[in-house]
């Protein structure tokens, strides 16, 4: 018998309203994978998140965790979630939450190790209230995994830090991975799915707009560009790998799906290729021509 | 349950504002209603009905005061996110009501028997031991009345107004249902509004137990009040759900 998915997302429409967040959108994240839900604010990841921690019911469609449905899964303590709006109590102590938290789950994160993973060193004493955003983040993380819950669902977690923060926290988010749980995680940072996820939903206007490696997005969309400078630029275009001949004057920009096979011609043609310079196409690029096709 | 219940009642009671209003304040003003008017009273016998009625009406204030703070602070819990933090623990959602509704229940016990004692003790209160029980055992079961209009308000109001509503609200219902001062001194037309207090009946619950009468009227009036907060906090907490809308 196949295990059964991680995450298991049919057909999942939210509306709010008239306005419809999410669109009939279908996402399958197996066991062990670590993926980004990658887009833009208002691109309908935390709608799909939420939805899938059964915060609320959705408009259609189904969603299933670890096989069965989102609240059955939360009870059961199979999933860990960080919300974006999620929060800590007042007039308590960091520590008390933490085993508050732990105490529901069978089988929770030895407290020692968890602290270590998390950061959050020499703050169980501290007052929730006394924490910075960056520090709050990480005892979310920390409420997160106390259950050492197989799936972990993580909305925007680092929205509140700084660069080094983020930082320390996609290096937790990588042991993670490698420890065995799922991580499913949604950002608007497009580095963030770059250094953390090994399969990169691009989410936008509710609906999936591409699904992959970060390799993958990045080169199936927008591919590499050779740049160069010459002055005839007759028989480019037809040359392996090249969708589009660009540059103005003498500097040639071509966009190629395959930068080795056009150098490679390139090359056999010529004896020089001054100002020769390969560029891959940032996630950005990829992300920016994704989601600007569809506003 | 009980993790989550110590939890809960342990951030309340930290809460100095808390203790001070609930339990130091009607104490205070128990003495201090009593040496005032008690002291201009004829003979003993006068003295003896000032003083019971000022410890029960603040023990009405105090226990409702205490029912209302301990509850509209929900508010502030989902405000923060906690609610949805909750919701998204191995945890049901009516164990989280369910808590909130006891830590609200028990915290009721703590201005009641203050205030008590201090007219006991200090007031020189004379009941025999079974009308004590059974002035400290409604006036317990009415605060669920207040339990239940906290849980309403918790639930509707945004913080700002919750944490306003936390501070005047228990003055509103105690001046007006008559705690404060008594409801035969008030004009006519105010004395209608008394009677459409909860916090009056609740008053008539302890005055009917200390001066021998059937407190039942005032029973029927606060189960009432108590059903009707509590069914319209199931329908507002069913209409606003956790979920955010951004992103």
């Amino acid at each position: 018998m196949p295990e059964t998915p991680a995450l298991d997302v049919r057909g999942l429409t939210v509306r709010y309203g008239g306005t419809t967040a999410v669109h009939d959108l279908t996402l399958t994240i197996a066991r062990g994978e670590t993926v980004a839900l990658l887009g833009p604010n208002g691109a309908g990841k935390s709608s799909t998140v939420n939805a899938a921690l059964g915060l609320f019911r959705p408009t259609a469609g189904t969603v299933e965790l670890l096989g069965r449905e989102p609240l059955a899964a939360v009870r059961s303590g199979g999933v860990g979630a960080m919300l974006q709006h999620g929060g800590l109590p007042s007039e308590s102590r960091v520590g008390e939450v933490l085993r508050l938290v732990a105490g529901r789950y069978a089988d929770p994160w030895p407290m020692a190790d968890l602290v270590t993973t998390t950061g959050i060193e020499g703050l169980l004493d501290r007052r929730t209230e006394q924490l910075s955003g960056g520090q709050r983040q990480r005892v979310l993380l920390a409420l997160a995994l106390a259950g050492a819950p197989p799936l972990l669902v993580l909305d925007e977690p680092t929205s509140a830090m700084d660069v080094e923060g983020r930082h320390a926290f996609w290096a937790t988010m990588r042991s993670l991975a490698d420890r065995g749980h799922t991580v499913v995680f949604a950002t608007h940072h497009l580095a963030e799915a770059d250094a953390v996820a090994d399969r990169v939903v691009v989410v936008d206007g509710g609906r999936v707009v591409a699904d992959g490696t970060a390799a993958q997005v990045k080169s199936g969309i927008a591919g590499r560009t050779v740049r160069f400078t010459c002055t005839d630029r007759t028989g480019l275009a037809d040359l392996p790998g090249v969708t589009a001949v660009g540059g103005s004057g003498e500097l040639v920009e071509l966009a190629t799906t395959d930068a080795e096979a056009t150098l490679r011609a390139l090359l056999a043609g010529r004896d020089r290729l001054p100002d020769l310079e390969v560029r891959g196409a940032s996630l950005e690029q990829a992300f920016l021509t994704l989601t600007g096709g569809t506003r | 349950m009980t993790a989550l219940f110590v939890f809960q009642l342990r951030r309340v009671l930290r809460s100095w504002q808390y203790l001070f209003f609930t339990v130091l304040l009607p104490a205070l003003f128990t003495v201090f209603f009593t040496k005032i008017f008690g002291g201009q009273a004829a003979s003993p016998g006068e003295y003896q009905e000032y003083a019971q009625d000022y410890m029960v009406s603040m023990m009405c204030y105090g226990g409702l005061g205490a029912a209302l703070g301990a509850t509209i602070r929900l508010s502030f819990d989902r405000a923060s996110g906690w609610l949805r933090q909750l919701r998204v623990l191995p945890l049901p959602g009516r164990t989280v009501v369910a808590v909130d509704v006891a830590v609200g229940m028990v915290l009721v016990l703590p201005s009641l028997v203050v205030v008590a004692l201090v007219g006991r003790f200090v007031n020189d209160v004379q009941l025999g031991i079974g009308t004590w029980a059974t002035l400290l055992g409604v006036l317990w079961l009415g605060s669920a009345a207040f339990v239940a209009l906290g849980m309403l308000l918790g639930l509707a109001l945004e913080e700002k107004a919750a944490g306003a509503a936390i501070g005047i609200l228990s003055v509103v219902l105690a001046a007006l249902g008559g705690l404060w001062i008594p409801v035969w001194i008030f004009p006519d037309g105010l004395q209608v509004v008394a009677r459409a207090m909860p916090s009056y009946w609740y008053g008539e619950l302890g005055r009917d137990v200390v001066t021998g009468g059937s407190p039942a009227m005032a029973a029927v009036v606060l189960v009432g009040f108590a059903a009707l907060f509590a069914v319209a906090a199931v329908g507002v907490g069913a209409r606003r759900p956790l979920h955010a809308v951004a992103g």
